[in-house]
Order: structure tokens, then sequence, then C-alpha cells
């Protein structure tokens, strides 16, 4: 077995955990200066952008639309057995969804399917010597490799995520009204509902998307010891984008508790 | 000049897509489902070997600890931090520990747990099996008179679906000690009421929901990633398809295992 299943303590994986992070800002940062400096391939963003976008519509819409189904049934139930009271369901349903849900848990299968997929072809290209060919051409890999895809889970990723939560709503709603008899002009409600939700909503999309981009990348990146290693840095990806994202959900749930307490009418 | 092949017109694209995308699914399902009864005819007790058994909880479950425990206890608070705004809106302290308990234990524990054991255990093994596929390790298995899906698959499905379970309970438990916390901090609800509220309304039946779904899921991923793994052909690249997909097909099976579950255990 390699070095990565050896047994550690806590206190090395403290450790790891936070030499990993170091390495996923220094990709970031790297990442950023790109952007505004680096060359520009044509037509490789929007290619990109097919593949994070276009490609995981269909699987992410069927996800989504599973999850709307599952939270309505859920919080029903709840609410069942607190009060016998469906008239706040949608109300309450659509803040959670525009505030953290779509964003939040929409984003896991993302990660699943676009971490996977980008750190199983960067670490394909680096384990054949792929990325240092490059680097003999005098192009940063991060320039040439991580900027478009960076961009394009950045943009699709919060599409797909806005996407998502129509899905997720819509399908919220067939299930409110087919299990609960609630009528969907009373699931319409916007009430609770206000600028502060949708800003945060937003911010989780776009944050999210960049984290899966640069977690995998940077995965992807560290790739070492052939086809095993480019599995190894898959899983790596999938699990450290998921992790990213509980993470970052805790610190900017947190934070717009504070700032944008989302309480009060639009 | 001979007859070219007939080219499909264009109308005919979208049904023969979707027949393509149907008959791919039918062949998955069938697949999942021959393996599924091979697995289950060689469940006898003495033919399933304890040493390789052992070898797999220990690498998939008790590795896994540290992630799972972190995982659900971010969980755990980012439920509270989400029902915050409604709890200060209506002034119902009491509800909050069930309310949160009752969502994680039921619904998003056995779910975020789920896909990260997908992304760490499912997607490690179907990389594992993958490559001694391409290295024809299964065959000579095979030469040497030994049943791979015995030898291989059986400990490491059993393996899966019990630390699943087990991993569950831990994340359970961490779950509500974040929930606790997060209240503690963040709304001034000490833990002691906390507790009180989520005991006074959770029943012993809600735990076992949680814990039939990730039994569920753990049976989802086993069956997806052993598949996905011993379907693998095309070498080292083929290796890094199949993991993508199996990861894939898994965090979509446990979505719709999800829902199918929240509603039959009602």
């Amino acid at each position: 077995m390699s070095a990565r299943s050896q047994d550690v303590g806590i206190l090395e994986a403290a450790k790891n955990v936070l030499k990993d992070t170091r390495a996923v800002w220094r990709v970031f940062t790297k990442t950023i200066y790109f952007l505004f400096r680096g060359k520009r391939e044509k037509g490789e963003i929007a290619r990109q952008m097919f593949h994070v976008g276009n490609e995981s519509l269909f699987f992410m819409c069927i996800t989504m639309a599973f999850i709307g189904a599952i939270i309505t049934f859920q919080t029903g139930l709840q609410s069942k057995k607190l009060l016998p009271d469906f008239s706040l369901m949608g109300a309450t349903y659509l803040k959670l969804l525009v505030r953290d849900l779509a964003a939040s848990v929409g984003a896991l299968p993302l990660a699943t399917r676009v971490g996977a997929g980008i750190a199983a072809e960067i670490g394909s290209m680096v384990v054949t010597d792929q990325v240092d060919a490059l680097r003999m051409c005098a192009a940063d890999p991060i320039d040439y490799l991580v900027v478009p895809r960076f961009v394009a889970c950045v943009i699709m990723g919060t599409v797909i995520l806005i996407i998502g939560g129509f899905v997720a709503y819509g399908s919220g709603m067939l299930v409110a009204v087919v299990s609960f008899d609630v009528n969907p002009h009373t699931f319409n409600n916007f009430m609770y509902l206000n600028l502060g939700d949708v800003a945060m909503g937003f911010l989780k999309c776009v944050v999210y998307g960049a984290a899966i981009a640069i977690v995998s990348a940077q995965r992807g990146l560290a790739t070492f010891g052939g086809s095993e290693g480019v599995g190894w840095a898959t899983t790596e990806a999938v699990v450290g984008s998921c992790f990213a994202i509980i993470v970052l959900n805790l610190i900017i749930s947190t934070v717009g508790y504070f700032l944008v307490p989302g309480v009060g009418p639009l | 000049m001979s007859a070219a092949p007939a080219k499909t017109p264009r109308w005919l694209l979208l049904p023969a897509k979707l027949g393509t995308f149907i008959m791919l699914m039918a062949k998955q399902v069938g697949g999942l489902s021959i393996l599924a009864g091979k697995v289950l005819r060689r469940l006898t007790p003495g033919q399933i070997d304890r040493h390789e058994l052992f070898r797999n909880m220990n690498r998939m479950g008790v590795r896994s600890v540290p992630i799972i425990a972190a995982t659900a206890a971010f969980t755990g608070g980012i439920m509270v931090i989400q029902a915050a705004p409604f709890v200060e809106q209506v002034q119902a302290t009491s509800f909050i520990g069930w309310a949160a308990t009752f969502t994680t234990i039921r619904e998003l524990g056995p779910l975020l747990i789920g896909l990260i054991f997908n992304g760490r255990v499912g997607a490690n093994n179907t990389a594992e099996l993958g490559t001694m596929m391409v290295t024809d390790q299964i065959d000579a298995l095979r030469a040497l008179a030994i049943d791979p899906i015995a030898y291989l698959v059986v400990p490491r499905c059993l393996a899966m679906v019990s630390m699943m379970v087990l991993l569950c309970v831990i994340g359970d438990a961490v779950a509500i000690g974040g929930a606790m916390l997060t209240a503690d901090m963040l709304l001034d609800i000490d833990p002691r009421v906390f507790w009180a509220s989520a005991m006074e309304r959770l029943e012993p039946w809600d735990f076992w929901v949680g814990l039939v779904k990730s039994g569920l899921f753990g049976i989802m991923i086993a069956l997806t990633s052993c598949y996905y793994g011993l379907q693998t052909r095309g070498g080292a690249p083929g290796v890094g398809r199949s993991v993508n997909a199996s990861v894939v097909a898994a965090a979509a099976g446990i979505f719709i295992m999800d829902y199918l579950s929240t509603f039959i255990l009602d």
C-alpha cells in the first residue's frame, strides 16, 4: 500500500489538512493571478463550460428533482407532527432553498461529477508526463489547464445550481400538492424571502463552483504513482471538494447569520 | 458506389438518444442485479474470507472516521444556523433541538455521510478492482480456481454495508454534538434545553430510519463500485473512466434510494 493509507494519529491528520489547505490556497492565488495576467487560449473556456455545464445538466436536474421531493416530504412529515398546518410550508421551503439548500446540497453531486472529471483528466495528464511537457514549452499548467476550468466551474456551476434550484422548487411543489394536499397558490409564497437570502444563495453558488475547480485541480496536479494514483486523486478530489463545500457553508452561513439576518420582508 | 449506412434523420435524433440512454440504463441496472444475486448466493458464513473482510472493514470504516466525524459535526452546525432565523422569528427555542436532530438523523446525516463515503471508499474500491481487472489479476485468480466474487467482492460489500451503518451511528452522535455546540454559541440555547427538546419528540423509529437508509446507501455504493470495477476495460485510462462513472452512478443511486426510502419509511 502506498504512503497515503498509513495509520496516522489525530495530530498528523490535522497537520495534513493544514498542508492540503495551504496547497489549495497556493493554486487558488496562482489561478487568480493568471486569470488577469495569463494568455488565453481561444475556445478552451467554452469547451470546459460545455463539459461542466451542458453535460452535467441532465444528471443535476434528476438529482435536484429528487432532493426537492425528499426535502418537502421530510418537512411535511415534520410539520404534520408539530401542527397540521401547511400554509407556511412553501414560504419556509422557498427561503431555505434559496438561502442554503439549492446551493449547498446541489453542490455535492456537482462536486462528485465535475470534480472527479477534472481530477481524472489533469491527473492522467500528470502521470503521462504531459504536464511536464507543458512546462517545457514554457506554458504554466495552472495558466493553461486550471484557469479555463476555474472560469467554467464558476460560471456554469452557478448557472446549473440556479437551474437545479428551480427544478427542486418544482418537484417540491409537486410533492406538497400530491402528498399533503397543499394548494399550489398557498405554496407559492414569497413572504419570507428577501434580498439577503438571494445574495447569500448566489454567493454560495459562486464560491462552491470555485472551490470544486480549485480543490479538484490541485488534487489532479498532485497526482503521483501511475494509474492507481489517478484513482486516488479522483477519490481525494471528490472527498476534498465535498468537505470544502461543507466547511465553506458553515463559514458563509455563520457570517451571513450575523451580517444578513434574512428576517423580515423583501 | 456502395450504399452508405443510412444516416439517422434529424427528427429521429432525440428519440434515438433517449433510446440509447434507456438501453444503457437497463444494461446497468441488470448488471447490478446480477451482481447482487451472485453476492447473495455466496453469503453463507463458511465461504467468506475472514482476513479479507476484516482488512476491508479497517481500511474502509475505521480510516473514514475522521472525515465522517468532521462532516457530521459541520452538518449539525449548519442545520442549527439555517433554522436560527425561523427560531428567532417565532421565539421557538424549545423546538430547535428537535427540528435540527430530526432532520439530521433521518435525512441529512445518512445522505451526506453516504456521499462522502461514496467519494472516499466507493471510488477507491472501483479503482482497486479496476486496476486488478486491467492487469489481469482477476483472471489469474480464476486460473487458480479462486472465485473472484467470493474472494474480492463479497468481503468488500459486507464491509461497506456494515461500516456505513456504524459510521452513521458515529455521525449521528457527532452531529447532535455539533448542533448543540452551535445552538449554545449562536443562539444561547442551553445544551440541556436542546437535549430535552430533542428527547421529548424524537422517537426510536427516527433513529432506525436513518440506519436503514444508511444501510441501503451502503448496499448501493458497494454494488455500484464493484460492478464498475469489474467492468473496467482499456488499460489505465479505462480505470479513470470507470472510477468517474461509478462515483456518478452511485451518487444518483443514493438520491433515488433516499427518495424511495423516505416515502416507504414514513
